[in-house]
């Protein structure tokens, strides 16, 4: 089995070693690459010191399209899993092991790591506190994807996943730029991909901060619900017959 | 056109020969300009064809103004001018909605074109590391070996 394990990082000098580091305690086994999406800072120059390979978007182009390029490199490599974690340090890379296993055990195409599927857990450790707006968000997006998928999803816009071969063909082609998380979940489960969540443990962010503003994020759920509906209409691919 | 309820009854309201002379003369030139555009190489014959389209339609209704009423009677339209408006709008509306799907297929050729840069950077990153190729080729298999 190999693996790769792949980084999208936009502006994420300060926290990135860090991360990678941690991938490659918990993931010993797992090629590591860091998409950087035309940052301005020094995000390549860190992941380079940090010897692994980099792939250097020319412009920022969302994550949608970093993560493309994640699952483009381990289809093309040949590589039998992949997973991503975001560069902020949210994801423990313990957890991101425990989606790789699932995958590898083939209980599922594609596995999210959710840090609401537990609510016991999640009421325990105060490890994640998400502010008012996400939690807004979460729960219009749980919602529509819930409604659009008929399948029972909590962390919609989770950026822990682990994939197979399937996913990789799938998403390297077919990958929404602006909307990454919530609409490739819908495109995933229409193509009759096995889904799964499972319930991770997340942290705080250690560096950077994040992008929605309440404006912003009013527009990005708004814009989210119509992705949704729109991507009930789209013709089918039929990825659940190719490997 | 008595035979169209709706639009007959009233007074309508036609092109004044001003107008229509006014028309030709744009839509020649608009023509002219599009010609040379393509000459100069700023357009490329593939997005000229529409614009040319328009062009001829512009010139065909200074011409032939009874085409353009005939359309006023089947849109219900009394005046003349009014149809011609609605039609230039809806000409206008089509070509950007054109444009947005050029844009659209442009800007995942763009992203598509960026990632593979991207990639093929790493790649000759990880061609490095292992030196001579033998050692450390973590990412470098072919892709035939494994599908």
């Amino acid at each position: 089995m190999r693996t790769l394990v792949f980084i999208p990082a936009w502006n994420e000098e300060a926290s990135l070693a860090a991360v990678v580091a941690d991938v490659r305690t918990h993931l010993a086994g797992a090629d590591i690459l860091v998409v950087d999406d035309g940052s301005t800072d020094a995000t390549t120059a860190r992941a380079r010191e940090c010897g692994v390979l980099v792939a250097t978007l020319p412009f920022n182009q969302g994550l949608g399209a970093a993560l493309q390029t994640g699952y483009l490199h381990a289809l093309r490599e040949g590589y039998d899993c992949c997973a991503h974690l975001d560069a902020d340090g949210q994801h423990p890379a313990a957890e991101v092991a425990r989606l790789l296993a699932e995958v590898e055990a083939d209980h599922a195409d594609l596995v999210i790591g959710s840090r609401y599927r537990d609510p016991e857990a999640a009421a325990e450790s105060d490890d994640y506190r998400p502010t008012f707006s996400r939690r807004i968000g979460t729960s219009v997006f749980r919602f529509f994807l819930t409604l659009a998928t008929r399948q029972r999803f909590t962390d919609t816009t989770s950026g822990m996943r682990a994939a197979n071969r399937r996913v990789m063909s799938l998403f390297s082609e077919n990958y929404s730029p602006d909307f990454a998380e919530i609409e490739s979940l819908q495109l995933a489960v229409r193509e009759g991909l096995r889904v799964e969540e499972v319930p991770v443990r997340m942290l705080e962010r250690a560096g950077g901060s994040s992008f929605l503003t309440p404006l912003r994020s009013a527009f990005f759920i708004f814009k989210g619900v119509v992705v949704l509906l729109v991507g009930q209409f789209r013709p089918r691919q039929h990825a659940e017959v190719k490997r | 056109m008595s035979w169209l309820p709706f639009a007959a009854a009233t007074t309508k309201v036609h092109l004044t020969s001003q107008t229509r002379i006014v028309a030709a003369v744009i839509a020649v030139f608009f023509m002219l300009m599009i010609l040379e555009l393509i000459r100069r190489d700023r357009l490329q014959e593939r997005y000229s064809v529409i614009w040319f389209v328009a062009g001829l339609g512009m010139l065909a209704g200074a011409a032939f103004p009874g085409l353009l009423e005939l359309v006023a009677d089947l849109m219900g339209v009394r005046n003349t001018n009014v149809a011609l408006f609605s039609i230039v709008l809806l000409l206008l509306l089509g070509l950007a909605l054109n444009f947005s799907v050029i844009m659209s297929r442009q800007a995942a050729q763009i992203t598509r074109l960026a990632q593979e840069r991207a990639l093929e950077k790493a790649r000759e990153q990880a061609a490095e590391r292992s030196g001579n190729g033998t050692s450390g080729k973590q990412a470098l298999e072919p892709e035939e070996k494994r599908l």
